[in-house]
């Protein structure tokens, strides 16, 4: 696949990007950040093609939140490996990168980094709306690159 | 006398096939901007489901190491061909009326149970234990909305069968071409309830609210598709996409086929199924949570059934 000028099928593909959330032991403050980006009228993300899907294995963007705790950490990966390729994985609010305000915590095996590549970081306790749907974008652009 | 070809065009191109595929994915890009309107949302392009189908397409196919593997690779096939097939078989007012050897109402009627069959095998040869409450759920509703049906569907078939002279007519030809002669069924008051009892059906048949409780997501995760990605779940959505045009098309034979010839016809009927599909499966699945199983089950065998005995006595005590 030319890396410059992607392919009329590739340019399609990606205007159907299919998200799936993963809670690594978030405080469910980004969680219902994500929820509402999605679900109320006004930050539609269906206008951009996304939809919420209940199986990891229809998913292409996968949306992490929350430190990764010791105990979901296997089940965190496991679930990462059933998601099909090409993907692309965001990480969404501060505790994946550094822990927040969990970090140096016994329960904590993060930063999420360590065990999945993440493609692109939304930082913030809870990051906004807008910031999400920038990031979703931006994974939308990378996500481009591979398939 | 067709040939062998002309069905074969018949099937694969139009109005089955592609066709049928085109039509289907456009209503279901209609039904997704509607939905999005009606809760103040912009909502997705109307192209939004080609553009899944090609994005699917591009994906890894993986297969459960549980998953019993032949079963799990064919069956989505076998799915859509049926629905291919049974789409060929639905007449468009003025416009085409299928071979008497592609076969008749039965016929249809069992091919039309084949998508939820396929749901059910494809469920259990997942391995999921998602895939199998999906299963027993198919199982259950499919028994609930199957009665009914049949019995709308054969009031219809012995009102034309009266009139016509003979007891029952179970050929989509003659019913439209009764209608065109007699005026469409829908505009007839004493065919109402049978008309009630086929709109139950298509929530049911098609899987949306308030009657998705096989495939429900946030339950089951779309049970018996969980397991399912890339090119094979592609083909789930194509043979969901034909179902509709199936069920759709099958809505209009029965009951207002009335339409000009050639072009004008065809279109005549896109914007009859669009409508259709509107006003029986996008206003109604924007304005209703999902039925527990057990409750759609009793309302099936309590309303549509009801309706469906009380068409039958109707049409058999008026003629």
């Amino acid at each position: 696949m030319n890396a410059i000028k992607p392919s009329l099928a590739s340019r399609l593909s990606t205007k159907s990007p299919w998200l799936y959330r993963i809670n690594a032991g978030s405080c469910n403050g980004c969680d219902v950040e994500l929820a509402t980006t999605a679900i109320i009228p006004r930050y539609d993300v269906e206008r951009l093609g996304c939809q919420y899907c209940g199986s990891p294995k229809h998913a292409d963007i996968v949306l992490i939140t929350g430190p990764l705790t010791a105990r979901v950490k296997d089940k965190v990966l496991r679930l990462f490996d059933e998601i099909p390729e090409p993907k692309v994985t965001v990480a969404v609010g501060v505790c994946p990168i550094s822990g927040g305000v969990f970090r140096e915590s016994y329960a904590i095996a993060g930063p999420l980094d360590k065990y999945i590549p993440i493609d692109v970081n939304i930082p913030g306790c809870p990051p906004r709306p807008q910031a999400i749907i920038e990031g979703i974008a931006k994974a939308i652009a990378v996500w481009q690159s591979r398939i | 006398m067709p040939d062998s070809l002309s069905l074969l065009v018949s099937v694969l191109v139009f109005p089955g096939g592609f066709f049928a595929l085109g039509l289907g994915l456009l209503i279901k890009g209609v039904d997704r901007r509607v939905a999005a309107r009606l809760q103040r949302r912009v909502g997705p392009p109307l192209l939004q489901p080609v553009f899944d189908l090609i994005k699917l397409s591009r994906k890894e196919t993986m297969i459960p190491a549980q998953a019993s593997g032949a079963i799990f690779r064919w069956v989505p096939l076998v799915g859509l061909s049926a629905m291919v097939l049974a789409s060929a078989m639905i007449p468009i007012g003025g416009v085409y009326s299928p071979s008497p050897e592609l076969g008749d109402l039965l016929v249809l009627f069992y091919l039309l149970a084949v998508p939820a069959v396929v749901l059910m095998l494809a469920g259990s040869a997942s391995g999921s234990p998602f895939g199998a409450i999906g299963f027993s759920r198919e199982m259950a509703i499919m028994l609930a909305y199957e009665g009914p049906v049949l019995l709308a569907l054969l009031s219809v078939a012995i009102r034309v069968g009266l009139g016509e002279g003979h007891l029952i007519s179970l050929s989509l030809t003659e019913i439209v071409r009764y209608q065109q002669l007699h005026g469409a069924f829908l505009l007839d008051p004493w065919m109402w309830p049978a008309v009630l009892s086929f709109l139950c059906f298509f929530p049911a048949n098609l899987g949306v609210l308030p009657f998705d409780i096989p495939e429900a997501e946030t339950e089951v995760l779309e049970g018996p598709l969980l397991e399912y990605s890339g090119p094979s779940l592609g083909l789930f959505k194509m043979m969901s996409a034909v179902k509709a045009v199936v069920v759709l098309g099958l809505g209009v034979a029965l009951f207002c086929p009335n339409g000009p010839d050639g072009v004008l016809g065809l279109a005549l009927f896109v914007v009859k199924c669009t409508v259709l599909a509107v006003l029986g499966v996008t206003v109604v699945r924007t304005g209703m949570g999902r039925m527990r199983i057990d409750q759609a089950f009793y309302f099936f065998l309590k309303w549509p059934a009801a309706l469906g005995i009380a068409s039958l006595v109707i049409v058999l005590v008026r003629l």
